[in-house]
């Protein structure tokens, strides 16, 4: 009998979708819409606030990926910008009776403003040098608010923090009875902050940020001011994390220097970002719905004796993240997706 | 014809090191011309200071008669001169096509006008085949291809091309040549620095030759490599002395 085995023949069946959107695009709708019916289905009242902190925190992580993720600088002072925003439009409320829609608009111009100030000589940096000086500014920017209690007439109220007074159902003053209402805004700003990241990975800026991040002397021979396209990032960066920072304040009505220009908020950002998948697109929303959901669990059961156990939980994700996923989670779980539904692989 | 780059008495020097001395010498259109000499002669700074890396210190660099001495890499970019690095520099966690791709966004902002373009670049360099891997997943050989395609999606007048062949196989060799006599073709003038003297005898239609940071020849490679100062700055004096 001829035993000789004949060599299979791996036919390589590419099957063409023809889906309208690229798949990462799909699950992106897919995600968005869904999350849009469950306040329909579901009207218990911690599961929606469990719901706002996983895309509050999307979205910040989402801002934070915008330049971070894409140019490979680790930034963990964001949260000057968040305080910035918030600590702004919060001002502009109470004093000026601005209402907070346009007062975190303002906020954004002005942290922008900030990072530019601060992009410009810092982001030449590489590596630890960029990441500490991040965090000095950040801390600079905390430790003046707090010891800070009136700055030419503005009530920074210091490491007091500033309270937003209630007005019950009022959609101009950005204040609602209902957690709905919240649930719907975060959700719009994670939406367009994916789809502003959606389109800033297939422009030419994107194209620019990614090969400054692959080597910065070739980027430069290729055309490239490193300069000109990581301060634009930054900015918009900057400017989609103090609209973060604004809703934050808005939804607890509440705004104090630790809470939102804290190094913690900088580091939730990062982490989350790092461990979905940094420079890609759905990366930070996959980091924020596998460790919020954890750090509510662990916070909520043993709050009281352990504080701050979520942090070490963090640090056991993030080395366990760092050993099996380098590149994030969001990469072996697109392939497992891509091989079970026979689509060819695509990144990000 | 006026050459298509010109340097007069370009002068660069590191503290106590001239690195380049009074060079003054010029690229043809449509010209290679290979710049040779030993190790420490002044090839790879004269390279950095026409690309845009470092500043001279006196003297001009025109292309196409206007002054680019000083510019920075990216106004070098879109003036019209594109360059390889002796040790590739590859965007590695991006694929070839979008490797090249970043070379088109510095011409044009379209997507997919690059990409198409990028998609012709890979058929150009022959990989085809690789157009979707990894730059990290290339090898050595590929990445330098790679990057000469990535610097002429920048639709260069000029190319500058530092050590195209360290480390390739003989093959590997004959492959690159006829690739940069192919983009000659295409009406796009070479500066190529290289230490292997078969690539540049074979490539060069004209060699300048650097020792010390000084210009010591310059002609057709055949005349130059038989001239008694380039054989000393080569193989030192008594060669020289002894063959005479």
């Amino acid at each position: 009998m001829n035993t000789k085995t004949i060599p299979l023949e791996r036919k390589d069946v590419e099957k063409t979708t023809s889906l309208p959107l690229r798949p990462s695009s799909l699950v992106a709708v897919v995600v968005l819409g869904v999350l849009a019916l469950v306040p329909a289905l579901v009207s218990d009242s911690f599961f929606i606030h469990s719901l706002i902190m996983i895309l509050f925190f999307a979205y910040m992580s989402t801002a934070w990926n915008f330049v971070c993720g894409y140019v490979g600088q680790l930034s963990l002072g964001h949260t000057m910008f968040s305080g910035a925003g918030g600590y702004c439009s919060v001002l502009l409320f109470t004093q000026l009776g601005v209402s907070p829609w346009i007062g975190m608009i303002f906020g954004g111009f002005l942290a922008a403003f900030l990072s530019v100030l601060i992009g410009l000589p810092t982001f030449r940096l590489k590596g630890p040098y960029f990441t500490l000086t991040m965090i000095a500014c950040a801390e600079i920017l905390r430790i003046w608010v707090e010891n800070t209690n009136d700055f030419y007439g503005i009530p920074l109220k210091g490491a007091e923090g500033l309270v937003v007074p209630s007005m019950g159902d009022d959609v101009w003053a950005f204040q609602f009875t209902s957690k709905i209402p919240y649930f719907y805004i975060i959700l719009i700003m994670l939406a367009v902050a994916i789809f502003a990241t959606r389109l800033m990975e297939r422009s030419k800026l994107g194209y620019c940020l990614k090969a400054i991040r692959g080597d910065r002397d070739a980027a430069e021979a290729l055309g490239i001011n490193p300069t000109r396209y990581t301060t634009l990032a930054f900015a918009i960066s900057a400017f989609m994390t103090a609209l973060g920072g604004s809703f934050y304040a808005q939804f607890f009505r509440y705004i104090n220097p630790e809470r939102n220009m804290g190094l913690e908020l900088s580091i939730d950002m990062a982490v989350m970002s790092i461990i979905g998948g940094q420079g890609t697109v759905l990366g930070p929303l996959l980091g924020a719905a596998i460790l919020v959901p954890i750090a509510e669990a662990a916070r909520g059961t043993l709050g009281g004796s352990f504080l701050g156990l979520h942090l070490v939980i963090y640090g056991l994700a993030l080395i366990a993240c760092v050993l099996y996923f380098p590149k994030g989670v969001i990469h072996p779980l697109g392939r497992f997706f891509s091989r079970l539904f026979g689509l060819k692989e695509t990144r990000g | 014809m006026t050459p298509i780059l010109e340097l007069a008495n370009v002068s660069k020097r590191f503290g106590g090191i001239q690195a380049v001395k009074d060079a003054s010498f010029s690229v043809g259109q449509g010209e290679i011309l290979g710049l040779i000499g030993p190790n420490g002669a002044g090839k790879t700074t004269a390279f950095n200071m026409i690309a845009g890396f470092f500043k001279p210190d006196t003297g001009t660099i025109r292309l196409e008669g206007k002054d680019i001495a000083g510019k920075k890499p990216w106004e070098i970019c879109e003036a019209g001169i594109g360059r390889t690095f002796q040790l590739s520099k590859p965007f590695g966690d991006l694929t070839v096509v979008e490797n090249l791709m970043v070379g088109g966004f510095a011409r044009n902002r379209d997507r997919r006008v690059n990409r198409e373009k990028a998609e012709e670049m890979s058929a150009f360099l022959g990989m085809a085949a690789k157009r979707n891997i990894e730059a990290n997943n290339l090898t050595a050989f590929d990445r330098r291809k790679l990057e000469l395609g990535r610097a002429l999606c920048t639709e260069p007048k000029l190319l500058l091309m530092d050590e195209v062949v360290a480390g390739a196989t003989p093959s590997e060799a004959g492959e690159m040549v006829e690739l940069v006599l192919k983009v000659r073709a295409r009406g796009i003038s070479i500066l190529i620095v290289e230490h292997v003297m078969k690539v540049i005898m074979s490539l060069s239609d004209r060699v300048v030759v650097l020792d010390y940071g000084e210009m010591i020849a310059s002609g057709p490679p055949k005349e130059v490599v038989s001239q008694p100062a380039v054989l000393k700055a080569y193989f030192g004096e008594r060669y020289v002395q002894s063959r005479a």
